[in-house]
């Protein structure tokens, strides 16, 4: 069943890349390399250069590649393996990947400007505007969600921490090795990829245990110093080095998901409102994009293909593999992880619970109920279910010659990088928000401005309040918040995407962007009204301050979501009035 | 072209190569752009007020400034957009 899945979901990637991804390259975009992109154009040798298709398709991905394809998915066995996987696989093909593709090529038709710039061009300036504050508070609980993931593995296996700690030693000395000694950039590399490997034997002898709290001290630091040093000293090395783990984990998971050859333990189908989110029975639809949240389509995509990517697209026929190509290559991560935890998640939480002496009461008939809550109680849910069946999974193949312990830190690592990277470049990124946003204050209140943009102040806030978040320890509030926020972006990304294919390019199938728009809005819109209406009441009656903050933050993000609405609608359908 | 997989492994691990230079260049690459943005401010940065010194300098280089000029003009008006660029450039993702 394992092999089945992998393979059904790689003819699926493939037959509809030719088919239903050419049809929006040809029909919808009309893609012509007879346009010259702006990489060529506005060639500067800096921003705008060009780039081998497959040079830009790996950028892209690592820059997209994140650790929610990891946890949404696991998270999502809550309602058996079968409506998870068909929400990556739907959402993939016709809402993410389509998301990801307009936002590269309206970009590459603007100039390579931001679709933050698109949507202030076509649908209004605030909608504009409003990016900067959805990026702001999804900066938040980035921080909030995914310190609480790498919190709890570091917690559950130590030596994943221990190799993690490690890891950045060794990024440090690779920093130095290619930027003062300036040694040579291939044997820099295989040292880069030695270390990497004595760090993971290291992490394995020498674990370090601390406590939940702890770690979310030392993460808090974490982020405000990974922040404030130079990027070449530990960013970019570090960057790097993980690109290593995570080509090595995609190609060790891929190649023991194929020879696997194992049935499926999970069942394909629970309950259509399994307990998950908050301990709440929590529906399928419409809760399902803030479950999986990037897994299957994600907000931060539209930024990153219409920031840098969009300039270096060397032709305009490119963008199909990279844009849309590209999605579906994370998509293909959240199917290994998908087969991993439906071959091997069962097994895993019985072993855990036999050790732990927990009466194991799991079935098919009980699991919609007890899935979530036993999970979480033997400590082994989302990510760290993820890491113990991938382990397991390589070891029931012949890869099994590398011992499971290595290769429970070696996926340990892989979703630690994925995690940590986003946590260490938020401050970047809310230092330039929080500037922005504050920039009215400017004229009438030059004291809070100064207050407010000053790099210490607004590197904190988002790092103080995330952090505070995650030391409740209340992940499957946190996680669907992360996902409300994420998936709100992609929602206003793809009505540009949909705006701009009906009034700059007039395509009669502008309905393939405008149906998944509206599909997105309506779904995403319901889900944060129920998230906002069920789970959070209980939260807030439990911790009152969490509480109050995710939803201080729901009502704003569900206010500004029907301004865009309007937005759309008097743009689109004043302009198809008009047509007429 | 003749299908071989060892041709098909060098080419792959050929670009996997140029991907892991070109993620290494791109950060420092940005180094090099705020160096060039204060060069065309110092030698141009009279023509929007500022008081630079070598204006003759910017007048005797002008003939030589054209690309200069066109990326500088790019630059100011992308100055104010750089949201996705950062999440691009620092790959930020859930």
């Amino acid at each position: 069943m394992t092999t089945l899945i992998i393979l059904v979901g790689l003819a699926i990637y493939v037959l509809l890349y030719f088919l239903y991804g050419k049809k929006l390259e040809r029909d919808v975009v009309g893609a012509t390399d007879a346009n010259e992109a702006p990489s060529s154009r506005l060639y500067d040798g800096v921003d705008y250069i060009p780039a081998r298709k497959a040079v830009l398709f790996g950028h892209h991905f690592s820059s997209i590649a994140g650790a929610a394809p990891i946890i949404g998915p696991a998270l999502a066995m809550a309602y058996g393996w079968v409506p998870g996987l068909l929400w990556v696989w739907f959402g993939n093909v016709f809402i993410g990947a389509v998301h990801d593709y307009l936002a590269l090529m309206a970009s590459v038709r603007y100039d390579g400007r931001s679709i933050q710039f698109v949507a202030s061009d076509l649908m209004g300036k605030r909608t504009g505007t409003a990016f900067y504050w959805l990026v702001f508070f999804l900066l938040i609980l980035v921080v909030a969600a995914f310190s609480a993931v790498v919190g709890g593995m570091f917690v559950k296996t130590p030596a994943i921490a221990s190799a993690y700690v490690w890891s950045i030693v060794a990024a440090l000395i690779l920093g130095v090795l290619i930027y003062r000694v300036k040694m040579n950039f291939t044997l820099a590399s295989v040292i880069g990829v030695i270390m990497l490997a004595v760090a993971i034997f290291l992490g394995v002898e020498f674990p370090m245990p601390a406590t939940y709290e702890t770690w979310m001290y030392i993460l808090f630091f974490y982020i405000i110093i990974a922040a404030a040093i130079p990027v070449n000293v530990l960013l970019q090395p570090r960057d790097y080095q993980n690109s290593f783990l995570l080509y090595a984990g995609l190609i060790l998971g891929l190649l023991a998901a194929v020879f696997a050859f194992r049935g499926f333990e999970v069942p394909a189908f629970t309950s259509f409102s399994p307990i998950l989110t908050g301990g709440k029975p929590t529906p399928f639809w419409p809760a399902i994009p803030l479950i999986i949240a990037c897994g299957s389509l994600s907000g931060f995509h539209s930024l990153v293909a219409s920031g840098t990517t969009s300039k270096q697209l060397t032709k305009e026929s490119d963008g199909l593999l990279i844009g849309y190509g590209a999605m579906f290559t994370e998509g293909f991560l959240s199917t290994i992880v998908v087969v991993a935890i439906a071959g091997f998640g069962f097994t895993a939480l019985q072993t855990a619970a036999a050790e732990k002496g927990i009466e194991f009461t799991l079935t098919a008939s009980t699991w919609a109920t007890q899935f979530t809550p036993l999970s979480s109680k033997l400590g082994l849910s989302q990510a760290n279910l993820f890491i113990q069946s991938y382990a397991d999974m390589v070891a029931a193949t012949w890869l099994s010659v590398i011992p499971t312990q290595y290769v429970k830190v070696l996926a340990g690592m892989w979703v630690a990088a994925f995690a940590l990277t986003t946590l260490d470049t938020t401050n970047r990124l809310a230092r330039y928000c929080v500037s922005e946003m504050a920039l009215p204050l400017k004229g009438t209140s030059a004291g809070l401005y100064n207050f407010l943009t000053n790099r210490w102040i607004a590197s904190l806030i988002p790092a103080f309040i995330g952090i505070y978040l995650a030391y409740s320890k209340n992940f499957t509030i946190l996680w669907p918040s992360f996902g409300a926020a994420n998936q709100l972006i992609a929602s206003i990304a793809l009505m540009t995407g949909a705006c701009w294919v009906h009034s700059k390019l007039q395509s009669r199938f502008c309905h393939v962007a405008v149906i998944p728009a509206w599909i997105l809005w309506v779904t995403v819109t319901a889900a944060l009204v129920w998230f906002m209406w069920v789970p959070l009441p209980a939260n807030i009656a439990s911790s009152p301050v969490q509480g109050w903050t995710v939803m201080g933050i729901s009502i704003v993000m569900l206010i500004m979501n029907f301004i865009f609405i309007v937005d759309f609608v008097k743009k689109y359908y004043r302009e198809q009035v008009q047509s007429k | 072209m003749k299908f071989s997989p060892i041709s098909l492994l060098r080419e792959f691990l050929v670009r996997l190569d140029d991907h892991h230079r070109e993620s290494a260049a791109a950060l420092t690459a940005v180094e090099a752009r705020e160096l060039e943005n204060i060069f065309a401010l110092l030698v141009l940065g009279s023509f929007i007020g500022l008081p630079a010194p070598p204006t003759f300098l910017a007048v005797e280089l002008l003939p030589f400034m054209e690309r200069e000029i066109r990326i500088l003009n790019v630059r100011a008006e992308d100055a104010g957009d750089m949201l996705a660029e950062m999440c691009g450039m620092l790959g930020i993702d859930g």
